[in-house]
């Protein structure tokens, strides 16, 4: 098989782990290495379905011997199959690399022969990705659970950045749908990287002459769990999150809406995108905005609001904390204003030190006012004269072209 | 008084020399050659590189060091009118200090961070879209058509990442060209096109990108609106993945 044939099917099966990001690592050059990291990550392209492309992601291999349900890989699903020798990977690597087509490279393998196997293998191939051709630029490699702690050290010291796919919401989903895989080979490599990153931080403000030795992960941890494919609601998934965020101190936990993998036992509606979006949102709520997992399900309600997003839901379930005065609100009550961004938030405070701030003015440096409108005053003033009511409100915050748009998406399949 | 230069950074710091020394006040800024059709004086200013360096140390001095960065970058914004504000945002800046940037109910503090939001923008996403192809000779060409004059920000990150190989960056829209051996860089003047044959096993990698790029797409998901928003159609005529 040549390279093209096998890197279509790898890049094909490949594409359904959405972490495409780039950021975390802040590398200079050096003399006689290829490449450099930057901290806000780069986008190279962005493919028909409007996911931004930043590295060569790509499986070792996709002939697995698990059978998990939702994975289009899974051992009795028939797909053409195929693998690449860690030599392949390298090259393809530094090729797209100097033409600067991606930032680096994303590695991730289905289970060949044993979990051991597998991740020496995607060492290997990292090896000569740095050792051989002296790549300095962005690694992500996905661990393989249940493989060997020092396996894992290895691919830590090596790459920017590790993750371990959690995969379902839920314990018991695991069990059913990936019977080979379990929560606790899940977990244990995600916390021996959590303390292999916290050790190497330790061990590097000891020794600043250490800031040369190879760094675990300096871009930290990420993982992906699959969306609708179980029947978990997004509480649960947000109150996960929030965890793993908290005690596993990940980067990033990524959301992935269920495709239908081929013949199997589940769902095999549309992706539910709309949902896997809203769960993104409450996801930079958690992370950006201060929120807790509890405040965005206040209400009985056990998942997010599909017509509303969870920041004007919280606002209208909360309106007696507003309208908050631009003038006057504290940094973080700004932020709490549906839309208000930190971009606005940082204007705003900026621009009151100097002068009185009206509606005007939020116009003119661009802050929009389409939802914030409600929530605010400037100057005592309100925008017009609207009931701060969540009957009258609630329908002027509904996010109708986006559900539209939504809708059609599904439609047209 | 319409005031003209020769279009460089220095010589717009130069103007802003002229106008603080001799107490200038023009109702316009423009680039030699390109002067709008006016009933004022025309007077050139020339470029002075020390007098340029001394605008510059005191806007980091006594404005900030954001400040003269951004400064930089409004410079090479596509807006014609860009000098203007420019030179009111540093005069401001002169008397209020690093708060300059709050004062957001001014228009052209408002514009000098538009022209900088746009300008580091455009030049990030090309950090992404600029691609590359291996000519005969070695060397890794790479076209570009940018908006603003980012040529030099393309400079700065691509010296880092491609340090070891000697590329070319081409701005055809502007003439000129970025031309780098693997130890130092020039900008000159060059015409719009150019001429050049790809090295073996060049095609071949760009097959493979575009091979790859393709296989990405999750067709349950297409979303050609949002790929347009993220990725504007005038960088496309550039990018391998967007032309073979």
């Amino acid at each position: 098989m040549d390279i093209m044939d096998k890197l279509k099917i790898l890049a094909d099966a490949a594409k359904y782990d959405v972490a495409c990001t780039s950021s975390g690592s802040n590398r200079a050059a050096k003399r006689g290495a290829l490449g450099s990291a930057v901290a806000c990550g780069i986008c190279h392209s962005f493919t028909a379905d409007g996911r931004c492309v930043s590295l060569l992601k790509i499986l070792q291999s996709n002939q697995c011997i698990y059978d998990c349900q939702y994975c289009g890989n899974r051992r009795s699903n028939d797909v053409p199959r195929a693998e690449f020798t860690p030599e392949e990977v390298a090259e393809l690597t530094i090729r797209f690399y100097q033409r600067n087509y991606i930032e680096g490279l994303f590695l991730s393998s289905a289970i060949i022969k044993s979990p051991d196997y597998t991740m020496e293998m995607l060492n290997a191939t990292l090896r000569i990705v740095r050792e051989t051709y002296h790549f300095n630029g962005y690694i992500h490699v996905k661990t393989i659970p249940g493989a060997d702690s020092l396996l894992i050290r290895q691919a830590g010291l090596l790459a920017d950045r590790v993750s371990v796919n959690i995969e379902l919401p839920s314990r018991e989903s695991l069990e059913r749908l990936a019977p080979e895989k379990t929560r606790q080979n899940i977990l244990a490599p995600m916390r021996a990287i959590r303390e292999n990153i916290a050790q190497n931080k330790n061990e590097l403000s000891l020794y600043r002459a250490a800031q040369n030795e190879p760094k675990f992960a300096p871009a930290g941890q990420s993982t992906q769990l699959i969306v609708g494919a179980t029947p978990e609601s997004d509480s649960k998934i947000v109150t996960l999150a929030e965890g793993l965020y908290g005690k596993f101190k990940l980067k990033r936990v990524f959301y992935s809406a269920y495709i239908p993998a081929g013949d199997s036992s589940l769902p095999t509606d549309a992706p539910p995108l709309l949902r896997e979006h809203r769960l993104y949102q409450a996801d930079w709520l958690l992370r950006f905005y201060g929120y807790k997992s509890g405040e965005l399900f206040a209400s009985e309600d056990e998942n997010l609001s599909l017509e509303m997003d969870p920041k004007c839901h919280w606002a209208v379930n909360n309106l007696h904390l507003f309208p908050v005065e631009i003038m006057t609100a504290d940094y973080l009550q700004l932020l709490r204003v549906p839309g208000i961004g930190q971009i606005s938030a940082d204007k705003i405070v900026a621009a009151r030190r100097v002068g009185k701030v009206d509606f005007d003015h939020l116009k003119k440096m661009r802050v929009v006012l389409k939802r914030a409108k409600y929530f605010i005053t400037c100057g005592g003033k309100t925008y017009d004269k609207f009931p701060l009511l969540p009957e009258a409100i609630a329908p002027r915050l509904t996010d109708s072209s986006r559900i539209a748009g939504y809708t059609q998406l599904t439609l047209a399949q | 008084m319409v005031l003209t230069f020769d279009g460089t950074f220095d010589g717009f710091l130069s103007v802003v020399y002229a106008v603080y020394y001799e107490k200038l006040e023009p109702a316009s800024i423009q680039i030699d050659g390109r002067e709008q059709l006016s009933l004022g004086d025309l007077r050139r200013i020339e470029r002075d590189g020390e007098k340029a360096a001394r605008v510059f140390g005191a806007i980091r001095k006594k404005i900030s060091p954001e400040a003269a960065l951004r400064v930089y970058y409004a410079s090479m914004s596509a807006d014609e009118n860009r000098f203007l504000p420019i030179l009111r945002y540093i005069q401001l800046g002169f008397a209020v200090g690093h708060m300059v940037d709050s004062h957001l109910h001014e228009k052209f503090v408002r514009d000098v961070h538009e022209f900088h939001k746009n300008v580091g923008r455009e030049a990030h996403l090309l950090h992404g879209f600029c691609r590359f192809a291996e000519t005969k000779q070695g060397v890794f060409y790479c076209p570009v058509t940018p908006k603003n004059d980012v040529l030099v920000l393309l400079v700065e990150h691509f010296i880092e990442r491609l340090m070891n190989q000697a590329w070319i960056i081409h701005d055809k829209r502007r003439k000129k060209a970025a031309i780098y051996d693997g130890k130092s860089h020039v900008i000159a003047e060059v015409p719009a096109d150019a001429a050049f044959t790809y090295a073996d096993g060049e095609e071949e990698t760009q097959e493979l990108w575009v091979e790859f790029f393709n296989a990405l797409a999750i067709k349950e998901r297409k979303n050609k609106k949002l790929q347009r928003q993220l990725l504007p159609l005038y960088f496309r005529g550039n990018m391998t993945e967007f032309i073979k």
